[in-house]
């Protein structure tokens, strides 16, 4: 009798350690470290490498934090059990948060907060510094044109190209109506090279400019009356929107933006787009932009590519704005010609790009301030740039 | 000048009004139409009728409830659409259909008039007023068996014998981009697109220069004069350069007037009292711009 008991408890003990070690098993199996691919692995280090960069070199670091740690959080490995995790699993909370870059929502909220917080003094003051904006444009389309020759398809091409605008907002806005599929790499490839444009653009500037180009000095730009910059956004808005109606979100948003500082009488509502609201959508975009470069996802051969027609796309913008001003200097009389230095501020990375020209100009003459000048291509090419996406979002949308 | 408010409001809701319009009812097209049914669609009772297709050419949902569908010109009341089925709204671009068989005890979407197979018929969308014409269609007699009298492109074109019936789909079938294609044959490196595009850009900037170059010009002008008249008040001769001095002039004589009113001044703007201060602090209500302070009894 006791035999039998004692050969009962022995087997179910023997059944219970066997549930126990199952489910060991099946917990194991959920973890990271089961479900790690050398692919999770690899996005992981590239997360770390962009918050190093942001914290060790101060590179956009309220860019490349939120995005360096967006990757991390999207590629912690996973098993898919339906759990609503992922950012890709519809109703979980990151995709929910990243609703908000898939139907284009968070660019153009970006973009008021831009508006609010730009001043277009140095544009409004010496108005043919637009047409730098608009040269430095060729990036995108160069891009475009060289990606077409890569294989993407048309809408795909403009997806990609728009990433020579050097505006993370605008390239998300676009990708996510022409090529949803390549959003992540796309943004994520802006959002880097934007950060990056300390590294990418000054070789270049040096490269097209002659001593004597680098050292010529501007006249400072004159004192614009309040009723001119109230009325630049007005206009603005009705100039570019009646011609590319397809930029409306972002110009709308940008030129409101922009009214609402300038017009001194919705001073708070200015206040909070270009604080706690873009802060909030910044952090949110960054978060989101970043975990959406699931490995599964994310790597492959075409984010490669888009990286690479990425990085050429910043060189293409840079160099056409230079030298687009050095043409543009062959019609302008002695006094008024531009420094060439400025050209690269037309990519409308605001504002890295002007504070580029700075300090590539004071290496040459430091009594040269170029910042104030290169202002203004880099605001206009936030208008460019916005425009271009519209050109871009009317023909292949 | 009250009037004038007046006016200025009434016009801005004359304007919403006729924005809001876009998205309303008055979107819906009458699409297609089956007058003979042999062998073609068929309800949810597997019986054929003849049928009309409403079509919601905008890009706003559009709810069909209360509306009206007549075969009558003097009576456009004839089939209200019944309220409370989620089913009267029609998605942006999107269809539904209604069957003509003098059935309406079938359903919301089965009408209490029947079509003439013989003749001429006659159909109409009125608005929830009942007043409101939002579309009508004659479609003449003669009617083929299962072929249907539509417009041949979605919402808009014109009235003609369809090629194909298309119950609750797209007249136009859109099985490629054309848009694409046109690209992908015509512009296959993409030149195309950068002139153009680059045109348009440099276009819109370019007209924004000449436009700011007028305003600019125009805003020294003004200042020129203003401090022309403002000189000559006080008898002197105003500068050459008026209206065009640097933002920089300006900057510093603000520094100045900065530093000589906040930083060299004799009486410093902290108060020194024998009073107690009323600060009873707590973690909670530290941060004084965004807390409510502790209520103080007034005695």
């Amino acid at each position: 009798m006791l035999t039998s008991i004692l050969l009962q408890a022995a087997g179910a003990s023997e059944s219970f350690i066997e549930f126990l070690m199952q489910n060991i098993q099946i917990f194991l199996s959920y973890t990271g470290f089961a479900n790690a691919t050398p692919g999770h692995i690899i996005m992981l280090l590239v997360g770390l490498v962009f918050i190093f960069l942001a914290i060790r070199y101060e590179f956009e670091p309220m860019l490349l934090i939120p995005i360096g740690f967006g990757i991390l959080i999207g590629n912690i490995p996973f098993k898919d059990a339906g759990l609503q995790l992922g950012i890709y699993e519809e109703g979980s909370v990151l995709n929910i948060l990243y609703q908000g870059v898939k139907q284009g929502w968070y660019p153009p909220l970006i973009f008021l907060g831009i508006g609010a917080m730009t001043d277009f003094s140095a544009l409004i003051s010496n108005p043919k510094l637009m047409l730098v904006g608009a040269a430095a444009q060729f990036g995108i389309f160069g891009a475009y044109m060289i990606a077409l020759q890569m294989g993407f398809d048309p809408s795909q091409a403009g997806a990609i190209g728009i990433i020579g605008g050097a505006d993370g907002p605008t390239a998300i806005f676009l990708s996510s109506k022409l090529a949803p599929n390549l959003m992540g790499a796309i943004a994520v490839s802006a959002y880097s090279y934007m950060a990056l444009v300390p590294i990418i653009q000054p070789p270049f500037m040096r490269l097209l400019t002659n001593q004597k180009e680098r050292l010529i000095r501007m006249k400072p730009p004159r004192a614009v009356s309040q009723t001119e910059k109230i009325i630049f956004p007005i206009v603005g808005l009705l100039l570019t929107a009646f011609l590319v109606p397809s930029g409306l979100p972002l110009l709308g948003m940008l030129f409101f933006g922009n009214l609402c500082k300038e017009s001194g009488v919705t001073r708070r509502l200015a206040e909070t787009a270009r604080g706690p609201l873009i802060d909030v959508i910044t952090i949110l975009l960054g978060v989101t932009v970043g975990a959406s470069t699931q490995a599964t996802q994310f790597l492959t051969l075409n984010s490669i590519k888009i990286f690479g027609l990425g990085a050429l796309s910043f060189v293409i913008a840079t160099c056409a704005g230079v030298l687009f001003v050095k043409f543009f200097n062959l019609f302008l009389k002695e006094g008024n010609k531009i420094n060439p230095l400025i050209g690269n501020a037309g990519v409308s990375a605001v504002p890295d790009a002007a504070r580029i020209s700075q300090n590539v100009g004071l290496e040459y003459d430091p009594s040269n301030y170029l910042l104030m000048h290169a202002m203004g291509p880099n605001v206009a090419g936030v208008i460019g740039s916005a425009v271009a996406a519209g050109i871009l979002l009317g023909f292949l949308g | 000048m009250t009037n004038k408010k007046f006016g200025i409001l009434l016009m801005l809701m004359v304007l919403f009004s006729m924005g809001a319009k876009a998205q309303s009812v008055s979107s819906v097209r009458l699409n297609e139409v089956l007058v003979i049914n042999e062998d073609n669609f068929v309800d949810d009772y597997g019986k054929r009728h003849a049928w009309v297709e409403l079509y919601n050419d905008s890009p706003g949902t559009v709810d069909l409830r209360g509306c009206y569908l007549t075969n009558e010109k003097g009576n456009p009341t004839k089939y209200m659409i019944p309220k409370g089925d989620v089913l009267t709204k029609i998605a942006p671009r999107q269809h539904t259909l209604f069957w003509i068989d003098a059935q309406p005890t079938r359903g919301t979407f089965h009408v209490n008039f029947a079509f003439n197979p013989d003749g001429e018929n006659y159909i109409a969308l009125y608005d929830a007023d009942g007043k409101t014409l939002i579309d009508e269609v004659t479609i003449p007699a003669g009617q083929k068996a299962d072929t249907s009298y539509g417009l041949d492109v979605d919402g808009r074109g014109t009235w003609k014998v369809l090629g194909k019936v298309t119950p609750s789909t797209n007249n136009v079938t859109l099985d490629s981009n054309a848009k694409i294609e046109n690209f992908q044959q015509n512009d296959s490196i993409g030149l195309g697109m950068t002139i153009t595009a680059m045109a348009v850009v440099f276009i819109g900037l370019l007209v924004l220069y000449l436009v700011f170059k007028q305003i600019g010009n125009a805003a020294i002008n003004a200042s020129k004069r203003n401090a022309q008249k403002a000189a000559a008040a006080e008898g002197n001769v105003a500068a050459a350069n008026a209206g065009t001095e640097s933002g920089e002039i300006f900057a510093a004589i603000a520094m100045a007037i900065h530093e000589l009113n906040d930083e060299h001044h004799d009486f410093e703007s902290s108060i020194l009292t024998i009073k107690k201060a009323q600060r009873n602090y707590s973690p909670w209500n530290s941060k004084v711009l965004s807390l409510r302070q502790n209520p103080v009894i007034k005695k």
